[in-house]
């Protein structure tokens, strides 16, 4: 019979070990990789140089070029407006009035150039209540 | 309530008449389910058998009230009885009548009414197969399975009720959005759904035990049974969704760690390591509190992804309503987390240490031991990346991560558990020597050709270079199985399908780690060598992607009830792709793209229609996904492996006891 206390010790050891690698990863993958998630006023309020996300709500002066593939527009909240730009395939639910999330950089020009565009889905969850 | 007309007009009388029916069967099932609670519990302290019957019974019939209010929503949605909300909200007269079926699901209030229901239906099978776990265990189930469910019944009944009626029954319903109209939205939900809800059998098997302060081979027969039901309809669940996203999104991948897939995955991750860790307890009486810890954290787990998904509180992909039911589930929650950690900490010495006998690291149990600890930490992994924009947001600057955090840290993780699922199950019980160390030689000898194959063809991505020769030595450990199968009936002359019908569980454990491989291959292809290429071609013109030559040869407008629609029509091979753009006058314009994929042996061609221009040109985005097909087809193997490993399995009350635990009762 071997005391309790060395098998705990035993096992503690690779579990140590293996909580210690998960940590370490955790932390070195996320080191470089979080964005700062902001509305458009926060972005306005105080200027990240770095690559952030930010939510807004698609205004109607949406202009497509290079056959839909190059898209500008202006992403506004409750108080903030910026121009966007973007090239890529648009979501299809992408329209003025919608939500979207754009993840890249606020340039010096005050263009924001976005490298993905993310709409928020309909989810099945949610649908406009009925009204009369 | 009296049928007061309140516009004048005269009602239909059968509307409010569901639903009032509804709320009431609702209140019903809530009633007879916390008699069932009490009861069962009171009667389970007892041992008083007749009194946990009862309780039983009074559980069967609050999943039977469940059940009668599903009838009657699905007659509401089929009638299209707009005096509901909820029929009003998620259908319209357009809709084909078997999406408008789907609708029962399609909604907050519903979807947690089908969560019921199956939670019901579930919980009742497995009371009915309690019969042998002895009155004590059997009551305490039954009582958690009860509260339960009527925590479910008491949020349908007061804050999300799918009966609620409105004022004036309007002439159409709003309809659902044509992303969600698509076949897949009559399989992914009620899969993933149903996977959620079963998570809770095993907890409740679980927890009673250790209120019981048993844990016997009876017992691990059972919750094992369970866990495997959950796991597999949460495995197919998964991949039904990453499916739907891939053939319906159009955005050319299948995961994109969103939190909505994120909490779907968490619970899988923990059951998969509890349904190895279980034999350890089953070969070796070890690893006791482990698996009662892995069970209830499986559950706790899926309580806190439905908080997370249906609160809304974490940025996501998908827009859930800010709706009412988030405190509650952030109550029970708390309440279950609470629960489970006194149990855990007051109840778990009435299991019995195990016998402190030495086990080496290197030895089938350390095997299972590291892939445990490895998946958890994959837990850890994905659950820091979903709740980093909370507990970055109560600190400051609310903050996300991107798909590359979730690569970068579960990667490596995964990567050893490959190796792992190549040495482990060829390592023995207790103690590895020289001999069995040979064993590897093959997994070994195959990962290395493969690596110099890869070498060979030029590949330089290191993850590519280690993720694809450790699969392929998991396949040969796999293989290798089998191969000492054939070589054993040859030896004795017997014949070999009996011989994997008799050990049909491990056979089958087997046949879902080659499904496992055939997903990791089909994964790490598309992920490492996906091409892209964005293109605009007027009519004949070519563009080759990867090898596959497209050739645009126009488009044409073709006009349906409620859309119009762009198709384009691209020449592969001898076939026609047709990729389309629908745009719907009736939701405010909103467009919908249809995909065009075809499968060939070594990739999916994957066309996107993003627009189709005046003068006859159209913009394409066009995707090369190698090896997608063998996600599909590989999940495919490991639930038909878990099947027919698992099916007809003995009762474990007619089993004989191979290793009985004794039950230790606090003093």
């Amino acid at each position: 019979m071997v005391p309790a206390v060395t098998m705990v010790l035993k096992w503690s050891i690779p579990a140590v070990i293996v909580a210690a690698c998960v940590g370490y990863l955790i932390y070195s993958a996320s080191g470089g990789t979080t964005e700062y998630y902001l509305t458009v006023s926060e972005l306005r309020a105080n200027h990240e140089s770095g690559d952030v996300r930010v939510a807004g709500v698609v205004q109607d002066d949406v202009q497509k070029t290079d056959g839909g593939l190059r898209v500008t527009f202006t992403e506004k909240d409750g108080t903030a407006s910026m121009p966007v730009e973007y090239s890529g395939t648009l979501p299809d639910i992408f329209r003025p009035g919608i939500t979207v999330v754009v993840e890249g950089t606020l340039g010096a020009d005050g263009v924001f150039h976005a490298r993905t565009l993310l709409a928020k889905c309909p989810s099945r969850f949610s649908t406009a209540p009925y009204t009369t | 309530m009296p049928l007061e007309v309140l516009d004048g007009s005269v009602h239909d009388v059968t509307g409010p008449l569901i639903g009032y029916l509804g709320a009431g069967a609702l209140l019903a099932g809530l009633v007879m389910g916390g008699f069932s609670a009490l009861l069962s519990f009171w009667a389970g302290g007892q041992e008083n058998a007749v009194m946990v019957q009862v309780g039983r019974r009074a559980f069967y019939a609050a999943a039977a009230m469940a059940v009668v209010a599903g009838v009657l929503l699905e007659t509401a949605l089929l009638t299209h009885d707009f005096s509901l909300a909820y029929v009003t909200e998620h259908t319209d007269l357009s809709t084909p009548m078997a999406l408008v079926a789907a609708g029962f699901y399609g909604g907050q209030e519903g979807s947690l009414l089908y969560w019921t229901i199956v939670l019901g239906i579930l919980g009742s099978a497995s009371l009915v197969a309690s019969a042998g776990l002895g009155v004590r265990l059997a009551g305490y189930a039954a009582g958690l399975l009860a509260v339960i469910l009527s925590f479910f019944l008491l949020v349908l009944a007061l804050v999300a009720s799918p009966f609620d009626l409105l004022s004036i029954t309007p002439p159409d319903g709003l309809g659902l959005n044509p992303v969600l109209r698509d076949g897949g939205m009559l399989i992914h939900p009620p899969v993933v759904l149903a996977g959620f809800a079963s998570f809770a059998i095993p907890f409740s098997f679980a927890a009673a035990a250790l209120l019981a302060g048993r844990s016997d081979a009876a017992w691990i027969a059972h919750t094992r049974r369970f866990a495997l039901l959950a796991w597999s309809l949460q495995t197919a669940g998964l991949l039904l969704g990453m499916w739907w996203a891939y053939h319906v999104l159009g955005w050319g991948g299948y995961w994109g760690w969103d939190p909505v897939e994120n909490v779907a995955l968490m619970p899988w991750l923990a059951t998969t390591a509890y349904l190895h860790s279980s034999q350890v307890q089953e070969r070796r009486g070890r690893l006791r509190t482990w698996n009662f810890t892995l069970v209830i954290v499986a559950f706790l787990l899926v309580v806190f992804g439905t908080f997370i998904v249906r609160s809304g509180i974490v940025p996501s992909v998908h827009t859930f309503a800010v709706s009412s039911i988030g405190p509650w589930f952030l109550v029970f929650l708390l309440l279950c987390i609470v629960f489970s950690v006194v149990l855990l900490t007051f109840r778990s010495g009435t299991l019995g240490a195990g016998r402190a006998q030495p086990t080496p690291v290197v030895s089938r149990e350390g095997a299972f031991v590291v892939q445990n600890l490895l998946l958890i930490g994959a837990v850890a992994v994905v659950m820091w990346g979903t709740i980093l924009p909370l507990v970055t947001g109560m600190l400051g600057g609310e903050r996300v991560v991107d798909a590359s955090y979730y690569e970068r840290a579960s990667g490596p993780i995964f990567v050893v558990i490959l190796a792992l699922m190549a040495a482990g199950p060829l390592l023995p019980w207790r103690r590895a020597g020289a001999a069995s160390l040979r064993a590897l030689r093959w997994p070994a000898a195959t990962a290395a050709l493969v690596l110099v194959a890869l070498l060979a063809f030029g590949v330089t991505s290191i993850a590519a270079l280690v993720a694809l020769p450790l699969a392929a030595g998991a396949a040969a450990t796999a293989l290798t199985e089998f191969a000492r199968a054939v070589a054993r009936t040859r030896r004795d002359r017997a014949r070999l399908l009996p011989l994997i019908v008799r050990k049909r569980r491990r056979y089958g454990a087997y046949l879902a780690h080659l499904g496992l491989v055939v997903v990791v291959v089909g994964v790490a292809a598309s992920h490492f060598w996906q091409q892209e290429k964005d293109v605009t071609l007027t009519s004949g013109q070519s563009v080759t992607v990867g090898g596959y030559t497209l050739t645009y040869a126009g488009s044409q407008q073709r006009q349906a009830a409620d859309h119009t629609e762009d198709v384009a029509m691209i020449r592969f091979g001898d076939q026609t792709l047709e990729p389309s753009r629908a745009v719907y006058a009736g939701l405010g314009g909103q467009a919908l793209t249809h995909v065009a994929i075809t499968t060939t042996p070594l990739a999916d061609v994957y066309v996107v229609l993003a627009s189709t221009g005046g003068d006859g040109s159209a913009s394409f985005r066009v995707f090369v996904n190698p090896l997608v097909s063998w996600i599909w087809a590989g999940g495919a193997i490991i639930i038909l492996g878990v099947v027919l490993g698992n099916a007809g399995e003995r009762s474990p009350a007619a089993e004989p006891v191979r290793r009985r635990v004794p039950a230790t009762m606090p003093a």
